[in-house]
């Protein structure tokens, strides 16, 4: 533990208080004392919390505080940083609160005390002692600037005996002058429940709960001071089992989930009790897994289902269970909460079957558009089932951005069970081809949506993204996951890749055929795994040779319109163009995607040149540009072009080369 | 008290439904099946039959005076009621409704105590509560009993021997429901999709809260949608040789600035005269059934009286929505609320209306 420094301490004592610093000054040589003697040591940070560990520096420090303050911001600052570790005395809240009312302390600082009393609150050791000047506290009610604070220091001590006629009258009165202001009407409330009879005006029940939270970035100073040194910090609300507590809750509007308060059936059948021998034990008392596992046969299910979401406990137990009605009823007031908007977010636990059946129940009836982006992230966490058929063509055709990330995701975590653990598969009775087949239509599915959203969004480069990122995640299924699936981008989205006009399009699209390249060329794979079990139909090779060989053609061998490509253009029109060398138009220099950087290579070979020629790269420089233009990040357009395209042999032995594959 | 409550009230659980349940029960899997993943994902029926009937019998006005106790049926038809859906209610018994009755009075009085069933103008003091079922509003042996909830009280300053005074009531009901979608439910479930209450929100709200805590059911507002607003006018129309439906008052708002609203009334006659021209266009091409209306039949209708307008006015109604359709038989309104004046065309009403709730169902 670093000891204290004085040094640090003279930061906070400021030049002009002179009169005071003398006694600012021994009450923190007094502390530090206390600390170097007998008590642990708080940490001094600059101007950071002090920490005041001991008890009884709380005990004299916060009278003192409050004594010699008088306006001095110094005081004001060492009120800010007092922090205390571990309890804070009732005894020197009580003797502070004294000051409070003899010494000449400004307002503000006032303010500042009470806040700080709100924020330790928990921390306070015993209420007994406060309570019992419970009627002092309630004079300082009629200040102004104090009244919020006071009120709500009120509320936290309020009991039963301190309700009086006398003093609701005196908050009726603060009422009519104040208005109906909420610290008002929530330590009225208060006292309406203690003693209804005394406060008889109605309270509407639409009160926003809580007091004005001014105190919560103190508050979570406090939090991070004690944390940091290993403090349990202790809160009012236990969190002992995730089960949300039935508090005098008022109405919510549709902000977030509201769960239903987990409770015991309400509803009975009046001859239950002569049929059922053994007593059930309510879900609403089990506090661990342990007790859970040793009443398992005589839970009773609470009244309401939705009431469950909050505890993984109580998921776990209906997972197992498997009841029917009480499926049912969940999938209800899920079904409903959606549709009501309710759920701003979902609280799906995954791994439980039965959220999965819900969502495969709740994708029949979606209409596409309702919590998109959370649907599909929950579809991604789902293994694939086939003849999940219907799904695909509820899915919306217009906001592919959320959707493809997603679709991609689904992707990727739909054959996750499968290689973990082939057990599962027979259970499921599912074969592998059958799993195959469904996750080739899913690829090719998605290839239709894509080639159709690019025409749609004018292959929008965001959107060429996002698919070209599905086509890497489909390179990857050999590779990663041990599922042979072979299945090019269809031309839609080959072609618009290629002749993109962003240089990162063609070098995700030259990655994903340097990978398809390296994967079905026998030799030139690296892994272990072998394509003796593969099956590639010809079609596919076909494709694949075609876009290989078209690419080639285009980026190097300058012959982009050659005869046997899948782009005819007749020769009439692309003279009609008045390009000149059309044929060379998309190469590594002249592509639009690059032209840039062959200009940017242009003047740096030639800074005194003034009119580019980019031509002259093709000579000499020519292997100087490709390693620049490689080195620009472009590490697809590299791979590319070192597994597909060797130099010292000539491009038409390439072709040939390509072409017997 | 209500005699009715206390006789062996079938719920649409008997032993002869049983059967039938248990042969339809594959469409809700039960979860633990290992038949497969694939029948876990069955589709239910209830999908197929998520739509609004394209098609629906003409409305035959039922005298329901003998059917249904006329007291209740008073109560029906003289209140606007505010519509909600209901999720199917888990172990509901008819049998129990007086012990429901007292629990509900409790909880109501308890809620005020905690202050959250408070108004400040009304000062009540206690309250009876009566569960009953109406009997009667049901043919099909899959609906549900209808169950009317009344809540009584009297003012903290009456005098003694004034009667307690109705401050609310409500019913549960399920007229002509889906068999399909009723048959999947499993046993404890007792399906009343539509809840129509009328009075003081803060006692709706109380009994909405009870029923949510006692039976774990949710509810949600239920609005009454443009093309159910479009069958109530031709479904009403169409009843005008039966019962003179006065005038046939559509409320329309258009989106221009300021927003404009128009209120469209029709002379009950010329309506009928172009609903009839409408109808026989439609079953010259088909010879089916006279007694069906088909949808087409009620767009055409309206699409009708919106060029007449036209015609007149050179403004396209279809740019706006229709709010609201009146007529001497009832009123519905896009709201969610709706008064059935005529109590011969009750079951026709609630019929449309039951169909519109479980369209809401979820799941």
């Amino acid at each position: 533990m670093p000891s204290s420094s004085l040094a640090t301490t003279r930061l906070l004592i400021k030049p002009q208080t002179a009169l005071k610093s003398s006694f600012l000054r021994f009450m923190l040589m007094f502390l530090c004392n206390m600390v170097k003697c007998k008590h642990r040591c708080p940490t001094f940070l600059q101007k950071a919390p002090i920490h005041v560990s001991s008890v009884g520096l709380c005990f004299f420090f916060l009278p003192m505080i409050l004594v010699s303050g008088a306006g001095s911001s110094p005081c004001v600052r060492v009120l800010k940083c007092l922090i205390p570790a571990s309890v804070v005395p009732q005894q020197a809240v009580v003797r502070a609160v004294v000051w409070l009312n003899v010494s000449k302390i400004p307002i503000s600082t006032q303010v500042l005390f009470i806040k700080w009393v709100l924020t330790v609150f928990d921390l306070i050791d015993a209420k007994d002692q406060l309570r019992a000047i419970y009627g002092f506290i309630f004079s300082f009610i009629t200040e102004e600037n104090l009244c919020p604070y006071i009120c709500h220091l009120l509320y936290l001590l309020t009991r039963k005996e301190n309700v009086h006629l006398y003093r609701v009258r005196k908050l009726l009165e603060l009422q009519s002058k104040l208005g109906r202001q909420p610290f008002l009407m929530h330590l009225l409330s208060l006292y309406k429940v203690f003693c209804p009879e005394l406060v008889t005006l109605s309270i509407p029940s639409r009160i926003r709960s809580g007091f004005k939270n001014y105190i919560s970035p103190w508050k979570s100073a406090l939090v991070a001071v004690q944390k940091s040194n290993g403090q349990q910090v202790s809160s009012s609300i236990s969190a002992a089992f995730t089960i949300k507590e039935k508090s005098i809750s008022r109405k919510r509007k549709h902000c977030h989930l509201d769960l239903p308060a987990l409770s015991s059936v309400l509803n009975k059948e009046p001859q239950s009790e002569q049929t059922s021998r053994r007593k059930m034990v309510p879900l609403v008392h089990l506090s661990s897994f342990a007790q859970m596992l040793k009443d398992m046969h005589r839970i009773e299910l609470p009244a309401q289902m939705g009431s469950l979401l909050g505890s993984s406990l109580a998921l776990q137990y209906l997972d197992c269970v498997q009841e029917e009605s009480a499926l049912l009823r969940l999938n209800f007031w899920l079904g409903c909460a959606l549709h009501e908007g309710n759920l701003s977010h979902f609280v799906f636990q995954e791994g439980f079957s039965s959220s999965d059946a819900f969502l495969y129940k709740f994708l029949n009836v979606w209409d596409g558009s309702l919590l998109r982006p959370q649907i599909l992230g929950l579809l991604s966490n789902i293994p694939v089932i086939p003849s999940t058929r219907g799904f695909f063509f509820y899915s919306a055709f217009r906001c592919f951005s959320v959707d493809f990330p997603a679709l991609c995701l689904l992707l990727h975590r739909s054959w996750e069970p499968v290689c973990d653990c082939q057990l599962s598969l027979c259970c499921r009775n599912i074969t592998l081809s059958g799993f195959k087949d469904s996750v080739m239509e899913l690829v090719h599915f998605v290839g239709r949506l894509a080639s159709l959203g690019l025409q749609l969004e004018g292959c929008n480069t965001l959107l060429l993204s996002f698919i070209l990122d599905f086509y890497e995640t489909v390179c990857d299924t050999f590779l990663k996951f041990g599922l042979p699936l072979v299945v090019m981008p269809p031309p839609g989205v080959f072609y618009p890749a290629l002749l993109a006009t962003d240089p990162v399009s063609v070098d995700r699209l030259a990655y994903i055929m340097h990978r398809w390249v390296v994967f079905l060329t026998p030799g030139k794979q690296r892994s272990k795994k072998t394509l003796h079990s593969l099956f590639v139909s010809r079609h596919t090779f076909r494709q694949f040779n075609h876009y290989l060989v078209f690419m080639v053609n285009c980026l190097w061998n300058c012959r982009m319109f050659h005869a046997n490509t899948d782009m005819h253009v007749r020769e009439e029109l692309l003279h009609k163009s008045n390009v000149p060398q059309y044929w060379t138009r998309f190469d590594f220099i002249h592509h639009p995607a690059f032209t840039g950087y062959a200009v940017d290579f242009h003047q740096k070979c030639w800074p005194g040149k003034k009119d580019v020629d980019v031509n002259s790269i093709k000579s000499k420089p020519w292997s100087w540009y490709l390693e620049y233009l490689f080195n620009q990040g472009f590490d697809g357009l590299k791979d590319f072009v070192h597994s597909s395209i060797s130099r010292q042999v000539t491009a038409g032995d390439k072709l040939q080369d390509s072409q017997q594959r | 008290m209500d005699p009715l409550s206390e006789s062996g009230m079938r719920t649409p659980h008997n032993g002869a439904v049983v059967q039938r349940r248990s042969k339809t029960r594959s469409y809700r899997q039960s979860y633990r099946s290992c038949l497969g993943t694939a029948s876990r994902l069955g589709v239910t029926p209830a999908l197929t039959a998520r739509r609004l009937n394209a098609s629906r019998r003409a409305a035959k006005p039922q005298n329901l005076a003998d059917k249904v106790n006329p007291e209740h049926l008073a109560l029906l038809v003289k209140a606007e009621w505010q519509l909600s859906y209901v999720t199917p209610l888990y172990q509901f018994r008819h049998t129990q409704l007086r012990s429901y009755s007292r629990q509900l009075a409790a909880f109501i009085v308890a809620e005020k105590q905690q202050g959250l069933a408070v108004e400040v103008s009304e000062l009540h003091n206690s309250y009876r509560v009566s569960l009953s079922v109406v009997q009667g509003l049901t043919e099909s042996e899959d609906d549900a009993e209808t169950v009317l909830i009344q809540i009584h009280s009297k003012p903290m300053f009456a005098r003694q021997d004034e009667p307690q005074r109705s401050v609310w009531s409500g019913w549960l009901t399920c007229v002509h429901g889906s068999p399909e979608y009723l048959r999947s439910l499993p046993k404890d479930f007792t399906c009343l999709p539509l809840f129509g209450s009328r009075g003081p929100e803060y006692l709706s709200r109380v009994v909405k809260s009870w029923f949510q805590k006692t039976f774990d059911c949710c509810f949600g507002s239920l609005e009454i949608n443009h093309t159910s607003l479009q069958w109530f006018a031709a479904l009403w129309t169409d009843c005008h040789s039966q019962s003179h439906i006065q005038h046939l008052r559509m409320l329309w708002t258009i989106p221009a600035a300021p927003p404009l609203q128009i209120t469209y009334t029709v002379d009950p006659q010329d309506a009928w005269d172009l609903w009839n021209s409408v109808r026989k266009e439609a079953t010259a091409a088909v010879t089916e059934d006279a007694a069906s209306i088909d949808l087409e039949e009620v767009t055409g209708f309206l699409q009708a009286l919106k060029s007449h307008f036209y015609r007149h006015f050179r403004l396209d109604l279809s740019a706006g929505t229709l709010q609201q359709v009146s007529t001497a038989l009832g009123s519905a309104k896009s709201s969610g609320r709706i008064k059935m004046s005529n109590s011969r065309h009750v079951i026709a009403t609630l019929t449309l209306l039951t169909e519109c709730a479980l369209l809401r169902m979820p799941i």
